[in-house]
């Protein structure tokens, strides 16, 4: 078939003879291969350029089909699919076509869309206008036209490859030539480099290793590998290696000096290639290429006239940066998410954590054995894990949270998901500790809310912000973080007295009360903030202009709030704020700690009214 | 009745026959703009066309950006030259004449040329969509299909559906690394119309072929902001490379543990073999590094080629040198010509080239290494 011919066959349905066949054209078919039907990856619409799949899929259908039936009902079948095939093709050539008039410019403006021929049209004149453009290069008939002009393709070849092109004589290494954009990799000019020696500028432990690589014949152990069997196979040095034999392939890894006047080159480095004793540094080039034999008639233009008209031998390679990206961790793994278990106290200390945690958060078990979950929770899971937290001391069943971040040992985050579970002791009934069975939840392929939070804790990582600006000292954190998780066992202790006994009910002396709400956090701006953006109460803009209102004036304000605390029948039972049992508070100064405290526990008071779910607790009215 | 009914209907045909051939004038104009030879223009059927056509102002949006990158004249440097074919050196004097200019375009195209010839890769442009934007004519060598048939299509069409995760991972770009012109670095596998002898062959035929791609992001910000990935693709040879004596081989079970390694091992790191049998390799190299073993090998169980990157290999007694390791999977006996379906046991061959000295020689990285020192 020829193109012109089918050109006009294949848009007549009504030919039959043309339907059957596959368009047989360079471009356009696309036989069955041996690939499933069903894709797992994010293919395109079949009806779009997989219509050329489906082509020889539905044929192979009706050729099964049609051999049993007769030719009416293969008529029929042929028909059918053929629409669809029909369709297809129409299909993707409107695609073809919307894609065009996308990129034409002259296309763009028009409001309804545009009829086929006059985007064709359009596009015959952007393109003559771009060959009008570019200049000759495309008309010149010397050369082999080409979607690229040279300098662009090497352009973008240089862009895609850090690298250049190295040619040097075999016996003296001499560099015969070197291709413009070594001064964009070693910050040295062509000028400077071609006619030296190779040796020059290699590392001097490297040098032997070039040596041997560019020895031709004469190097005695010449060792190939057969991919086949995986052996080592040693060749009987040819008299001289033929041109471009996979035999006279080279591939070696050198360093070479280069200059330090860009900055720049500081990041390509590998940590090893600086010598203390050497000025000079180095960066690492994966080398390959072939030994190659040319005249050396004209080689020398300084007329060396000690140079005999005999074959010379070379080496062309090219020679690539190395790029250091080896050692970030592959995101596009997808390898099964690490899991550990925890065990806490019903106050969220650690009593238990499994040896794998460590692969995960950093800490040994035992540096966070003893310490309170909530230290290592991130600031915007703390509303969230700790109502978790008080359901799952109420409740019978698995409590699953949703993904938060946790505080590893080197400051950054890791997102998991865990599942918590309370074991309540059958003769007591009281809670005796929490199970935690935590997942890592990591890498793309996540909903949205994940990956924007993963984002954000890289990007934390990055700016390393520390949680509590002002109060940035791990103890600082202990304070409010640690406390949360004995506020809400503490809770829980009351309400079993309480249960127990309702008649054992005091009330607490005045003083600095404990309020049963997780919302503790640093009175710090930011951290007010970002609790802000959490939660999203409206109560918080009060907590802010408490906090900006400063620590000093607080001192009468929160008196008062404190009396009212007590009137407050939502309160229930405060009990103490047992600040023994949090370690580290001495150490401040008892003014500082105590407002802390007291501007913590007002803002909690405020939070609340809003936010606290009655009915799991048991209020003692 | 019927009568009008018959002249209409010739009436529509003559019409639609004419559109036909309007259209198909249309085409073939356009496809004379192309910047391919006579006989290739005029094997293409429309959609080809109109890809190629889409392909050709696409790769000019990209590069209207650049500010003319010229070949550098330097005008007084005499300079070697190797030209292609023959084995001519030319020393040639620079000037910035008509003549000159086009000197310099063959330059150029030489330069691109062996470029690509040495590096035994093709230069592949991605969309942001997976769509390739262009490939260097030399992709024919290594898929047996021309730029002319591939050119505009979508990648995900010719690679393996397991690796389609990835490459959309590679694929993913944000503002800030495309401004930076962030690198990539990944295996694929994609199809290669090639028979063993090299010859094309068609695509019912087709297997796996693997491709390590290497390049970074590129940007265009005017007239619309366009980024894409330039990758170079080469395939991966592990046959009939010089070794030096920097270089040593190994052969692995499946799960990395040693079950052979040659003398220079013992040279470059102190091992001798009987020590490292059954050993595994994650053993032996600096723990930081388990990353990036980690992804080789899964490259090798997924891929059967893989290429690691730098790590970390410990020397016996203290110390560790960087090395790169370039590995395949094979099978571990000869396949029998005598039980040709039957399953074969496959393991890891890996040749790894030491990069640097030994660093460190005193430090103490693992239980082993200490052993050593002190039972020396």
């Amino acid at each position: 078939m020829s193109a012109g011919g089918s050109d006009g066959t294949a848009d007549r349905p009504a030919d039959l003879a043309a339907e059957g066949e596959c368009p047989e054209q360079a471009g356009s078919s696309l036989p069955a291969v041996e690939v499933p039907r069903k894709r797992k990856g994010d293919v395109e619409e079949r009806s779009g350029t997989h219509g050329q799949h489906s082509v020889d899929f539905q044929k192979d259908d009706d050729r099964s089909r049609s051999e049993g039936e007769d030719q009416q009902v293969k008529m029929k079948c042929f028909r059918e699919p053929h629409r669809q095939i029909e369709k297809r093709r129409r299909d993707k050539m409107n695609t073809l076509i919307d894609e065009l008039a996308a990129m034409i410019p002259a296309c763009q403006p028009m409001a309804r869309k545009l009829d086929k021929l006059t985007v064709l049209r359009k596009a015959v004149q952007h393109l003559k206008a771009l060959k009008a453009g570019t200049g000759s290069a495309f008309t010149d008939t010397t050369f082999k036209p080409s979607i690229l002009s040279h300098d662009d393709l090497k352009h973008l070849l240089l862009r895609a490859v850090d690298g250049f092109l190295l040619v040097v004589s075999c016996d003296r290494a001499k560099i015969l030539f070197i291709s413009e954009s070594v001064s964009k990799i070693l910050n040295l000019s062509r000028l400077e480099l071609t006619g030296q020696s190779l040796f020059d500028f290699i590392h001097p432990k490297d040098i032997n290793k070039v040596k041997e690589q560019l020895s031709s014949s004469e190097y005695p152990r010449q060792c190939l590998i057969d991919a086949a069997t995986g052996v080592q196979v040693q060749v009987d040095a040819p008299a001289r290696p033929p041109l471009l034999s996979t035999g006279a392939r080279r591939s070696f890894f050198c360093r070479l000096k280069h200059s330090r006047v860009a900055g720049k080159q500081d990041k390509h480095f590998l940590p090893c290639t600086s010598k203390k004793k050497d000025t000079s540094r180095y960066c690492t080039l994966h080398c390959t290429g072939y030994m190659r034999s040319c005249p050396s008639s004209q080689l020398d233009s300084e007329g060396d006239s000690e140079m005999e008209s005999s074959d010379l031998s070379c080496l062309v390679t090219v020679c690539r940066l190395l790029t250091p990206m080896s050692h970030q961790p592959p995101k596009e793994l997808t390898i099964r998410p690490s899991e550990f278990v925890t065990r806490w106290a019903i106050d969220g200390k650690f009593t238990f954590v499994e040896q794998q945690a460590t692969t995960v958060i950093g800490y040994l078990p035992q540096e966070v054995l003893g310490t309170s979950c909530y230290e290592y929770f991130h600031q915007d899971d703390l509303l969230h894990l700790a109502d978790k937290h008080r359901q799952v001391l109420r409740s019978k069943e698995k409590i699953e949270t949703r993904c938060y971040k946790f505080k590893t040992k080197y400051g950054s985050y890791v997102s998991l998901q865990s599942q918590w579970f309370s074991f309540t002791n059958p003769w007591t009934k009281e809670v005796e500790f929490i199970v935690s069975s935590n997942q890592v939840i990591s890498g793309p392929g996540h909903t949205k809310d994940e990956e924007a939070g993963n984002s954000k804790a890289l990007q934390e990582d990055t700016k390393q912000i520390p949680i509590i600006p002002s109060l940035s000292s791990g103890l600082g954190t202990m304070i409010y973080a640690g406390s949360i998780g004995t506020q809400i066992a503490n809770e829980l202790m009351d309400s079993y007295r309480m249960n127990s006994s309702p008649s054992s009910r005091a009330c607490s002396p005045f003083g600095p009360t404990q309020e049963k709400c997780p919302q503790v956090s640093p009175q710090t701006s930011t951290s007010a903030s970002s609790r802000e953006e959490a939660s999203g109460s409206s109560s918080q803009s009060q907590c802010d202009s408490r906090t900006a209102a400063g620590t000093s004036s607080a001192t009468s304000e929160s008196l008062a709030a404190v009396s009212r605390i007590n009137i407050n029948p939502i309160q229930g039972e405060p009990s103490q704020l047992d600040l023994d049992l949090v370690p580290g508070l001495s150490s401040f100064s008892s003014d500082e700690a105590a407002m802390a405290v007291i501007m913590s526990l007002l803002e909690t008071d405020v939070n609340m009214g809003q936010s606290e779910d009655f009915e799991d607790l048991h209020w003692p009215f | 009745m019927t009568a009008n009914k018959e002249k209409r209907r010739v009436i529509s045909r003559d019409a639609a026959r004419r559109r036909r051939q309007v259209e198909s004038e249309v085409f073939v104009d356009l496809s004379r703009l192309l910047p391919f030879q006579q006989s290739v223009q005029d094997h293409l059927d429309k959609p080809s066309v109109i890809r190629l056509t889409l392909s050709y102002i696409r790769m000019h949006t990209l590069l209207k950006g650049k500010t003319g990158i010229k070949v550098e004249a330097s005008h007084a440097v005499k300079c070697g030259q190797v030209m292609e074919s023959g084995q001519e050196w030319r020393g040639c004097d620079r000037g910035r004449d008509d003549e000159e200019k086009k000197t310099d375009n063959v330059e150029a195209s030489e330069e691109t040329n062996m470029f690509l010839r040495i590096l035994e890769g093709f230069l592949m442009v991605l969309s942001t969509e997976g769509d390739m934007i262009y490939l260097s004519d030399n992709v024919s060598k290594y898929m047996g299909l021309t730029q002319t048939e591939l050119m505009g299509h979508n990648i995900f069409e010719y690679t393996h559906p397991c690796d389609h995760e990835e490459i959309r991972n590679n694929l993913r770009l944000t503002a800030e690394e495309v401004w930076c012109g962030a690198k990539r670095d990944f295996i694929m596998r994609i199809k290669g119309a090639l028979t063993h002898r090299g010859r094309s062959s068609n695509l019912k035929s087709a297997t796996w072929k693997v491709l390590h791609c290497q390049g970074r992001a590129k940007v265009c910000v005017a007239p619309s902001s366009v980024s894409c990935l330039l990758l170079t693709c080469q395939p991966l040879p592990l046959s009939h490379t010089l070794l030096s004596t920097h270089t040593f081989t190994s052969q692995h079970s499946m799960d990395m543990r040693f079950t052979y390694c040659d003398q220079r091992m013992t040279l470059l790191l102190g091992y001798s073999t009987e020590e490292l049998l059954g050993r595994s390799i994650y053993d032996l190299c600096h723990i930081l590094d388990t990353n990036c073993l980690t992804k080789n090998h899964l490259n090798l169980c997924f891929k059967s080629q893989s290429v690691s990157g730098q790590y970390r290999m410990l020397v016996r007694g203290g110390g560790y040198v960087w090395v790169e390791s370039h590995s395949a999977v094979i099978p571990s006996v000869r396949p029998s010509k005598s039980r040709p379906g039957a399953h074969q046991p496959l393991c890891i061959l890996c040749v790894t080239y030491v990069l640097s000295g030994v660093e460190e020689p005193s430090l103490q990285l693992s239980l082993d290494q200490a052993v050593h020192r002190y039972l020396r």
